[in-house]
């Protein structure tokens, strides 16, 4: 089966990358596709500044479920807020809850504490996709996450097991055990990796999927190799000089080349090629994206 | 400008991930030992390439290597390990063997996923104090971690004297648990004790609570040197000695974050410098309308470059206005390859101290 149609079948997708490669605008174009396939899909943005509905075109999240197509749904998470939810649900009264939110040892454990803002994002995906989100929520078929950059992209899939090594009983112990065993499922959990093709990014992604087999015996999906300069005519005689588009134009997509094969070597699994456009942010851009998108990976 | 005139011993480079601070606090590092400066550029994470370049093994973890570089001062490199610079706190500090063995042993300490206020970030910030303090270099060049974490990284020794004054630590502190890991208080208040311990046990978990009270404990003797370090710490940041070097992508998508990260610096006290836009894609003059090739997914070089040019020349038009006049801000070109051994990086150095002094006429003659 194509790998398109195999991670469309996925309940929780996380696309992580180092900063800057472009994670999020991927994100926004699977989440179109799958939507287009049919499968009611929520794209989590986790970052304090909003990007994601300025490439959808959509208001801005503030935290709220906002619709952006048939059968698409963009959010931009705070996790303080879901932990915050998390102890009021349990303390029910609202002033011990106030108490134990302005305390200093809960503000100090909810920043510290290993795993636990981690634990909250996932957990809320988990609410979602088990019809648990509250009155007024969409019901969702896959949660696309757009990861924080990579370091903790891994910390967030670890979470849950390390969770609930240290916390044993009680409803994190519980949500920690059913989300560690969400993520080792194959069927219904992917990890979709991003990249350019510069050194840097392309050093990350490989250190990444040794951190993910190690840390939670996992092989990302897809590798995405994001922002790729065109092809570059052929050199001109040598001593002639170049024009200087063409020389950059050239040395970019060396670059750009040198690095492709390296992953064609090092990296097993399949890989979708996504072409630098020029186009500005938004959703045009997004909609050229996502047919770049469905032509690379028909190739797979 | 005088950034790398050896006005401001230590210089360090901010901004998020991917924009090239690595490269660029490598290329003022080379630039200063080359004006005859003793110079150490202390990295998170460089590239392969530019390890090799600058000689830094894993043994840089642990102390400064000399880079071979051939200039009136020394060059060294060291890479900046959080974790490791704990560890060794810890085996520096702890009083005995016993309790080496239980800070290093315990659970929560060995999954602590750096944020517990503050503290791995401190760690590499008290590496930087060390260096910084002891004079061996008349120029120290400091690349911070990837996004805003450089944020928390340089809060970290405000954050950690908050935690320390805000009582949490008494309370952790507090002898919590009997010697059978019960809570003492359950059994001194009867019926109610033994519900508030089956509250706790069932939200958090007793076993986390134990393992978060033994760690501030066997953690606790360390605390106190701490307060004031932190404190030193903190002013070392702000002095006016330090100067920040904020770099940045370029495209109009990124001035929000540049203003926003220009902005919290200056009101948390630091000396903002210049305000580095990196890798601008140059102008080019395409006579017409550039050769496009038809297809939407397959742009030519001239419809994406020609187009990158102006995008990014938009981008800096728009981030100065939107600065105050007094704001330096300079930009350096998207350069063919990246920079990685030093004679490039010496030329991206020099490149930025020629931007520097256009701007600086620039000003002087407008005003």
């Amino acid at each position: 089966m194509n790998p398109i149609e195999q991670i469309s079948r996925r309940q929780l997708l996380v696309v992580t990358g180092k900063g800057g490669v472009g994670k999020t605008v991927v994100a926004a174009t699977l989440g179109r596709a799958l939507a287009a396939s049919g499968r009611r899909t929520l794209v989590v943005e986790v970052d304090p500044r909003e990007n994601l509905h300025q490439m959808m075109g959509t208001p801005p999240s503030g935290g709220d479920i906002m619709a952006a197509e048939p059968r698409l749904w963009v959010q931009n998470l705070k996790p303080q807020q879901v932990l915050d939810q998390i102890v009021r649900e349990q303390l029910k009264l609202e002033l011990l809850t106030r108490r134990v939110l302005d305390s200093p040892i809960y503000q100090q454990f909810a920043v510290g504490a290993p795993g636990l803002k981690e634990l909250a994002i996932l957990g809320h995906t988990y609410r979602l996709l088990h019809g648990l989100g509250g009155p007024g929520t969409p019901e969702i078929d896959t949660v696309i996450l757009d990861a924080p950059a990579t370091g903790h992209g891994v910390a967030l899939l670890a979470a849950p097991a390390l969770v609930s090594e240290v916390i044993t009983n009680g409803p994190f112990a519980r949500m920690a055990k059913d989300l560690a065993t969400l993520i080792d499922d194959p069927e219904r959990c992917g990890v979709v990796v991003v990249t350019q093709a510069e050194e840097m990014p392309v050093e990350e992604a490989l250190e990444l999927r040794t951190a993910l087999q190690q840390r939670v015996r996992r092989d990302p999906e897809l590798l995405v190799i994001n922002g790729l300069y065109p092809p570059a005519p052929p050199a001109a005689d040598p001593g002639a000089k170049e024009n200087e588009l063409v020389s950059l134009w050239r040395r970019r997509r060396l670059l750009n080349e040198r690095e492709l094969s390296r992953l064609k070597e090092s990296w097993q699994g399949p890989r979708v090629e996504l072409p630098q456009l020029p186009l500005d942010r938004g959703p045009e851009l997004l909609g050229i994206l996502g047919r770049c998108f469905a032509e690379s990976a028909r190739g797979l | 400008m005088e950034l790398i005139s050896g006005k401001h011993p230590l210089i360090i480079v901010v901004g998020s991930g991917g924009v090239g601070k690595t490269t660029l606090a490598a290329s003022l590092g080379v630039v200063s030992a080359r004006e005859g400066r003793d110079t150490l550029v202390m990295t998170f994470d460089p590239s392969m390439r530019l390890k090799q370049t600058l000689g830094v093994g894993e043994e840089a973890r642990l102390r400064e290597m000399p880079v071979a570089f051939d200039a009136p001062g020394k060059l060294h490199a060291s890479l900046l390990d959080a974790r490791l610079t704990f560890d060794r706190l810890i085996e520096r500090y702890a009083p005995d063997e016993e309790s080496r063995r239980r800070v290093l042993g315990n659970r929560f300490y060995q999954h602590l996923s750096g944020t517990l206020g503050g503290i791995l970030e401190y760690m590499a910030v008290e590496r930087l104090f060390e260096v910084a303090s002891d004079g061996r270099y008349g120029q120290v060049v400091l690349d911070t971690p990837p996004t805003r974490q450089a944020l928390d990284f340089l809060e970290a020794p405000k954050r950690i004297v908050g935690f320390l004054d805000s009582g949490a630590l008494r309370v952790a502190l507090k002898p919590w648990f009997d010697d059978e890991g019960r809570l003492k208080a359950a059994s001194k208040w009867g019926i109610l004790g033994r519900r508030a311990e089956r509250f706790l046990d069932e939200v958090v978990g007793m076993d986390l609570l134990r393992d978060m009270a033994e760690f501030f404990q066997a953690f606790g003797p360390l605390y106190e040197g701490f307060r004031d370090r932190a404190l030193e710490v903190g002013e070392l940041l702000r002095s006016k000695q330090t100067l920040f070097v904020l770099v940045t992508g370029p495209g109009e998508e990124r001035i929000p974050d540049t203003l926003f990260f220009a902005r919290k610096l200056e009101e948390a006290g630091y000396n903002l410098g210049p305000i580095v836009v990196n890798r601008v894609h140059p102008m080019f003059l395409v006579e017409g309308t550039p050769p496009a090739s038809g297809d939407p997914c397959r742009p030519t070089g001239w419809e994406l470059l020609t187009w990158a040019g102006q995008r990014d020349r938009r981008g800096l038009v728009e981030l100065a206005k939107l600065l105050s006049r007094e704001q330096p801000l300079v930009d350096l070109p998207l350069l063919p390859d990246e920079p990685t051994d030093l004679p490039s990086l010496e030329a991206m150095g020099r490149q930025l101290e020629g931007r520097l002094a256009e701007w600086e006429r620039y000003v002087s003659r407008s005003s």
